[in-house]
């Protein structure tokens, strides 16, 4: 059983200390986004990687449409990892939606985690006339959805089998598969919506597990006033501003997340 | 890059049919070039030091976040990507985009080239409908080709039905040349049953509604079944039939399905070889190539051959024996005939069961098809 749950989500673990770190990668993307923040924690602790059933390399074969149409479903891929590596006193890094997903699997097994970091949270992404801004309305979302439609089944399946043919350009074909392919475009969809319509504001109030939010400056997904909320919202949480723009700080500005991450478990394991 | 270099690449770029923007790891512009102004209806002034996802819609902007970005960041590379501008005034703008990151003193720097897609949205569009199009038609035709054969086998077991009735003398005394044409009516009645019922295979083929009932089955045994039934056929041609099965051989598969396609590769083979030829049948461990006996003797599949001494099939059309709808040999007065399903079906139902259907031959030389089965 857990050798079938570690070839599922294609799970991967290095690094040379005890305490797990897991890193949870957001929609869109798969285990590689990490790439360049995990060797500034392998010497310290033992690093587990996956992806999402739907995402990566995952198991497609494993999809069930009804568990991955909520985040749930998601928060229990992660749990179904702890369980199969019997991971415990985890300090779990979530991007983005995963950041969600991680306070929903915490608020299930709150005694498997040391701490949350949640990158660019957002509990809910639609806004919530009049109290709350999330900062997209659902029209934006159904430009997403338009968008994905277009570059999955327009692009991916459509013309890009004719490129991957072109011997003279191998790797177009090959990263496409690495990254928009191999993710199937209704497993995607599927995610986009369980993502972009959930509303987990009242998930953060039975955090129990202290974490780390850290806010990206001028980020359109998750705004400044998103991850205030998230601070506001959940007990024991630390908000951290970066200067790093954009959505993915682990990706544009590795050194400053990093910085941020090492300084807050610093402070976190001083008895 | 000398300023006065820098000067003439800008001016370069703003001459490019195509709009061009550069930006570093934090999204900022350095540059953009006037074809790219323009389809925006921006100054360049506005836009320098912004973030590039303001040149975008709302649903491009979460997409760029969300896929692109980290496309790019990690790969290095994007290409072709549909997304929409939006302009300072009017409607969003389609354009395919191509990004590339350049990394430098530890920093990166995006250059990324954009083509409206007006044309080529249209297009795709055109081709992406055409499709789908096409798709629905395929499905409605598998679904109306299922649903009439079944309706056809309804008056058919009528016609079988009462030619039986009659043919018992129910209503009234039959005489001899009144059964013969009975008879023919039963036989045409049968053949015809028979090309419905391969439609029909075909059809749930195609929609995936095949059950198989997977269980050990005796090779051997069910050769000599078919064998037998099929001595008719054999006898009236002046064919001769070699078996070389062993009892033991198993597989395991569907009963029926098996026999199924042991029937039709021995009716093609009766149909296609001239009076006086010769049939055999070989079984054994493997896949039935010309491999060596140690490696099939391991194998987990095993393998019946069923060889012609017919006129063979030319080594283009060989690919498309197993293509429905597909008879390779030309049609003549007194040729076989058929749907030209058998195949098709076979191999359908072969790979369905874990194995396949294969074809080797040579014109004048004569057919062997190749069934494997997973070893049971």
């Amino acid at each position: 059983m857990p050798q079938d749950i570690l070839a599922r989500n294609n799970v991967r673990t290095f690094g040379s200390g005890t305490q797990p770190m897991l890193f949870a990668h957001g929609f869109g993307c798969d285990q590689n986004m990490w790439r360049l923040v995990t060797p500034a924690f392998e010497r310290d602790y033992r690093i587990v990687l996956f992806d999402y059933v739907g995402s990566g390399r995952s198991d497609a074969a494993a999809w069930d449409a009804r568990r991955y149409s909520k985040l749930d479903g998601y928060a229990q891929d992660i749990l179904d990892v702890c369980h199969a590596l019997d991971l415990d006193d985890v300090i779990l890094v979530g991007h983005s939606v995963s950041s969600m997903i991680g306070v929903l699997a915490a608020n299930r097994e709150p005694e498997r985690f040391a701490h949350l970091i949640l990158i660019g949270p957002s509990p809910r992404y639609i806004n919530d006339a009049p109290d709350y801004v999330g900062g997209f309305e659902r029209a934006d979302i159904d430009g997403l959805l338009e968008m994905m439609d277009r570059n999955f089944i327009g692009w991916a399946n459509f013309l890009a089998p004719a490129i991957m043919k072109n011997p003279d350009r191998p790797e177009l074909g090959e990263e496409l598969t690495a990254s928009f392919c191999s993710t199937d475009p209704v497993m995607a969809r599927c995610f986009a919506e369980a993502t972009f319509f959930a509303d987990n504001r009242d998930d953060l109030g039975r955090v129990r597990v202290p974490s780390l939010i850290l806010q990206c400056s001028d980020d359109m997904i998750a705004p400044e006033a998103v991850g205030a909320y998230v601070q506001r919202a959940t007990p024991g949480s630390t908000l951290r501003q970066l200067a790093a723009t954009g959505h993915c700080p682990h990706m544009s500005h590795p050194e400053e997340t990093v910085q941020a991450m090492q300084e807050y478990l610093a402070v976190q394991s001083i008895p | 890059m000398p300023h006065r270099e820098l000067a003439g690449m800008d001016e370069l770029l703003d001459g490019a049919p195509c709009g061009f923007v550069s930006f570093d790891d934090s999204g900022r512009i350095l540059r953009i070039n006037a074809t790219l102004l323009e389809m925006l209806g921006r100054e360049r002034d506005e836009l320098i030091g912004r973030h590039v996802e303001k040149l975008l819609s709302v649903g491009s902007r979460v997409f760029y976040q969300t896929h692109l970005f980290p496309l790019v960041r990690m790969h290095g590379r994007a290409e072709e990507i549909f997304l929409l501008l939006q302009p300072a005034t009017g409607d969003h703008i389609g354009v395919l985009i191509n990004i590339a990151r350049r990394e430098g003193d530890g920093a990166g720097t995006y250059d990324a080239v954009l083509v409206r897609v007006r044309e080529r949205q249209k297009y795709e569009q055109e081709l992406l409908r055409a499709r789908r199009e096409a798709d629905a038609a395929n499905r409605a035709k598998s679904e109306f080709l299922a649903m009439m054969s079944h309706e056809l086998r309804t008056p058919l077991n009528a016609i079988a039905g009462y030619v039986q009735l009659l043919e018992m003398g129910l209503q009234g005394p039959v005489n001899e040349k009144q059964l013969e044409m009975l008879e023919r009516i039963d036989r045409s009645q049968s053949h015809l049953l028979g090309l419905i019922n391969d439609i029909l295979d075909l059809s749930k083929l195609e929609a995936g509604g095949v059950e198989y009932v997977l269980e050990e089955v005796r090779l051997g045994a069910g050769v000599d079944a078919v064998a037998e039934m099929i001595e008719p056929q054999l006898a009236s041609k002046g064919l001769t039939l070699e078996v070389v099965v062993s009892p033991e051989l198993t597989a395991r598969a569907d009963q029926d399905k098996t026999r199924q396609i042991l029937i039709n590769l021995l009716s093609n083979a009766i149909k296609f070889t001239p009076a006086g030829g010769a049939i055999s049948i070989r079984g054994g461990a493997g896949a039935g190539a010309e491999a060596d006996a140690d490696a099939d003797a391991g194998s987990n599949m095993v393998f019946l051959s069923v060889h012609d001494t017919g006129i063979g099939i030319a080594p283009e059309k060989q690919a498309s024996v197993f293509d429905p709808f597909v008879q390779v040999h030309e049609k003549k007065a007194d040729s076989p005939q058929g749907t030209g399903l058998g195949l098709a079906i076979s191999r359908d139902l072969a790979r369905g069961m874990g194995g396949d259907l294969t074809l080797a031959s040579a014109p004048g030389e004569g057919s062997t098809f190749t069934l494997t089965l997973p070893r049971h």
